[in-house]
């Protein structure tokens, strides 16, 4: 052998490598067996993204302690980084039993056929009706379910009762649309120089996805349309939509949001309102309840977003638990994932700041001990989030077309030209995910 | 008759004919068996061809391909190369790049220069003052923005009390959500944190000229600007060339610095070439198409920095 043929050999064999480990199919996982679920025993690897870790940490022990045979190990994985782990994992032929997914993406993977069907079992759930729609659907895809609801992560609005009577106002009354919320929020806004009427992360693109699209969604309409993998933007022509820039580019204007709303990034979110300086303040339980003083949580009174015209919704975040195609242990995951939906299990989560997906774990005694953690519940259906390949491209990311739109229209120039460059982004980015 | 010595052409071989031995390496060592080299680097050409070589064929074949990060691919030939510029975000990308490049490249090499020059003289403190001038590139550009993301910060970092003490703003500036205002404060970042490279490179290339050669100068009574620009300058041109070619393809992947502070925005304003393929894979999820963007990045770099060399090279 040559020198060149040797170094040829030698690369056509680490490609022919590279190749060989990269394009394997994975096994489907069979869910229909009347064992599923049912007499497992080894180990169950979960994966879950670090945000809601606290959540699932307290589900795990306790399903360690009852099942001897069948012990889980939780691997916590950084959120930015869950879908490229996640991606690679499977595509290596090593996903891991369950992941605890951000809802959110839950769609990039069913799409894609990497998770398992799991529609017999689920529907077979005796609470089955009482789980969140709005997170089963984000699961669901051509009439089929391919993962179980574990957590929700919803934004409502928190108000800040003192100041509310302090204004004059009666809640209820005054956040039941948009201008009765601006006019709230500009009477709390008069009640004292370092009081503001209303606070949000202006800065934030995740944060203002989460509480500003409920606005527009409580009309049933959403920023894009179509089935998933055929969808087109809906932007220009959205009256929701442009209602709710208007709603807030006025508190900007009027000076109910603080100077720092322009460049906040979040990192403090909450601080003010825990701080008894807003009276209004859109975000979930676990950034405003957990870090509050007993004083403050007094205060405090939830109700869900309203539109423009007066309906209601929230942000079904939060995660989803699926498993993989190809996982080792698919039984033991569903017995895990069963575990981890039991009542008592959904009724522990707000210790972590998060919400059950079961609006029967709202029990006497859960609302007793949680007072400020059940408003989506009893509103269950009204919560949504929108099924999509392309959520972190369109609002998630810093780069993303609706946070640049809402900037725009909120501290620039207007809605008008913010939504027409928001329609053709959303219009590229949708076609460039979804060719 | 004469015998080599050295090994490598045989040692101690009698030659035969000519009288001198064959100069170069001898395909027949009398010590080793002939298959001997080639057991010995077999380990490294393995190395390379697995780690370096496959990867670089592999990522062809992926940006030939739809690639996508989840599911199933299939072969589409040129596309990708063939739409690298339909995409806006990509195509803005590469301007804006190119205007960062353009903004850096010549402070950081004026400044790595003017450092030399001024600690390049063995005087007390000069070793202080470059260990000094050395150290943000020690500390790394990664952890320099995680700092400069909260001394940025309206009314409480660092940058905004400065300016505010000094008059010159009321230290509200919002730096990191404007585009041009983030872009100045990155190249000030890089610049400061960089030039400390050059400053090294360009100081060892001046204490290797001759003493000799400046104090001619002197006797000849060239200024101080006359010495640097007809003496310095021209004896370490290599070593500025060096610089500018490290400077400019540190600025044409740029990355973190702009992940860290800005993440790309606000909304693509401050999205670099690296930052675009970025999202590409790991936001869009399309490999395919970033790895034909990687290869076009790889490909463009490469030209520039042999026509910098060509352009820098030492003329006779």
């Amino acid at each position: 052998m040559d020198r060149r043929a040797f170094l040829a050999g030698g690369l056509a064999g680490g490609a022919a490598l590279a190749l060989a480990g990269c394009s394997g199919t994975l096994p489907k996982v069979d869910a229909r067996a009347a064992s599923f679920g049912r007499n497992a025993t080894g180990t169950v690897h979960v994966w879950c993204r670090s945000a809601t870790q606290a959540g699932l940490t307290a589900a795990v022990a306790g399903f360690n302690k009852a099942n001897p045979k069948l012990q889980v190990e939780l691997t916590p994985v950084p959120d930015g980084q869950y879908v490229t782990k996640l991606a690679t994992a499977i595509r290596g032929g090593e996903p891991p039993d369950v992941v605890d997914i951000d809802d959110i993406n839950s769609q990039l993977f069913i799409f894609r056929e990497a998770f398992a069907d799991l529609t017999d079992v689920v529907k077979g759930l005796d609470y089955f009706d009482a789980i969140s729609p709005g997170h089963l659907r984000l699961l669901e895809y051509r009439d089929r379910y391919y993962g179980l609801p574990y957590l929700a992560d919803n934004s409502q609005l928190f108000v800040n009762t003192e100041l509310f009577d302090r204004a004059g106002l009666d809640v209820e009354d005054a956040t039941k649309d948009l201008d009765s919320l601006l006019a709230a929020a500009k009477a709390i806004r008069k009640t004292g120089d370092d009081v503001y009427g209303w606070s949000i992360s202006g800065n934030a693109a995740g944060i203002i996805g989460f509480v500003t699209q409920p606005h527009v969604w409580a009309t049933g309409v959403d920023m894009m349309s179509g089935e998933v993998g055929k969808q087109t933007a809906n932007i220009t022509g959205n009256e929701a939509l442009e209602r709710m820039l208007e709603f807030y580019r006025q508190l900007w204007k009027d000076g109910v949001l603080s100077k720092a709303t322009y460049a906040d990034a979040g990192t403090t979110w909450g601080a003010d309102f825990r701080a008894g300086k807003v009276g209004i303040f859109p975000t979930s339980y676990g950034a405003t309840v957990p870090a509050a003083t007993k004083a403050m949580r007094a205060k405090m009174q939830t109700v869900l977003i309203p539109s423009w015209d007066g309906k209601r919704s929230f942000f079904d975040g939060g995660d989803n638990m699926c498993i993989p195609n190809g996982a080792a242990n698919p039984s033991g995951g569903w017995a895990f994932m069963q575990y981890a939906n039991g009542l008592q299990q959904q009724q522990a989560l707000p210790d972590g700041g998060y919400f059950p997906t079961r609006s029967d774990a709202a029990t006497p005694a859960y609302r007793k001990k949680y007072p400020l953690a059940f408003g989506p519940l009893d509103a269950i259906e009204k919560g949504y989030a929108p099924q999509t390949l392309a959520y972190n491209l369109l609002v998630n990311q810093p780069s993303s077309p609706y946070f640049a739109m809402f900037r725009e229209a909120v501290f620039g120039s207007g809605a008008a030209a913010a939504l027409k460059t928001a329609q053709s982004d959303y219009t590229r980015i949708l076609d460039q995910v979804q060719a | 008759m004469t015998t080599v010595s050295n090994r490598r052409t045989g040692a101690g071989r009698p030659t035969v004919g000519r009288g001198v031995s064959r100069p170069g390496p001898s395909r027949n060592s009398l010590t080793h068996p002939p298959r001997t080299g080639a057991v010995l680097v077999t380990p490294a050409i393995v190395f390379v061809a697995v780690f370096v070589l496959a990867p670089l064929v592999f990522a062809l074949y992926i940006s030939f391909t739809n690639w996508p990060l989840i599911g199933p691919y299939r072969f589409i030939g040129l596309q990708n190369y063939l739409t690298l510029f339909q995409d806006p975000t990509f195509v803005h990308a590469i301007g804006y790049t190119l205007l960062y490049t353009a903004i850096v490249t010549v402070p950081i090499l004026a400044l790595g220069y003017f450092l030399a020059v001024l600690i390049r003289a063995r005087r007390r403190g000069s070793t202080f003052l470059r260990t000094v001038f050395f150290l943000p590139y020690v500390v790394g550009l990664t952890t320099l923005s995680f700092m400069l993301v909260l001394e940025a910060q309206p009314n409480s970092g660092a940058v905004n009390m400065v300016l505010r003490w000094l008059g010159i703003t009321d230290g509200s500036t919002a730096w990191l959500v404007n585009g041009p205002l983030a872009t100045l404060l990155i190249c000030v970042l890089v610049v400061w944190a960089v030039s400390g490279l050059t400053m090294v490179l360009v100081m060892s290339a001046m204490q290797g000229i001759p003493d000799e050669v400046y104090e001619s100068a002197q006797l000849e009574g060239a200024s101080w600007w006359q010495t640097e620009r007809l003496i310095t300058m021209p004896m370490i041109r290599s070593t500025l060339a060096l610089s500018a070619i490290i400077s400019v393809i540190g600025s044409l992947l740029a990355f973190n610095q702009f992940y860290i502070l800005t993440q790309g925005g606000p909304g693509t304003e401050t999205t670099t070439i690296v930052n675009a393929i970025y999202n590409r894979g790991f936001v869009n999820l399309q490999l395919g198409a970033a790895t034909a963007e990687s290869i076009a990045l790889v490909v463009v770099i490469a030209a520039v920095t042999v026509f910098q060399f060509w352009a820098l090279r030492e003329k006779d």
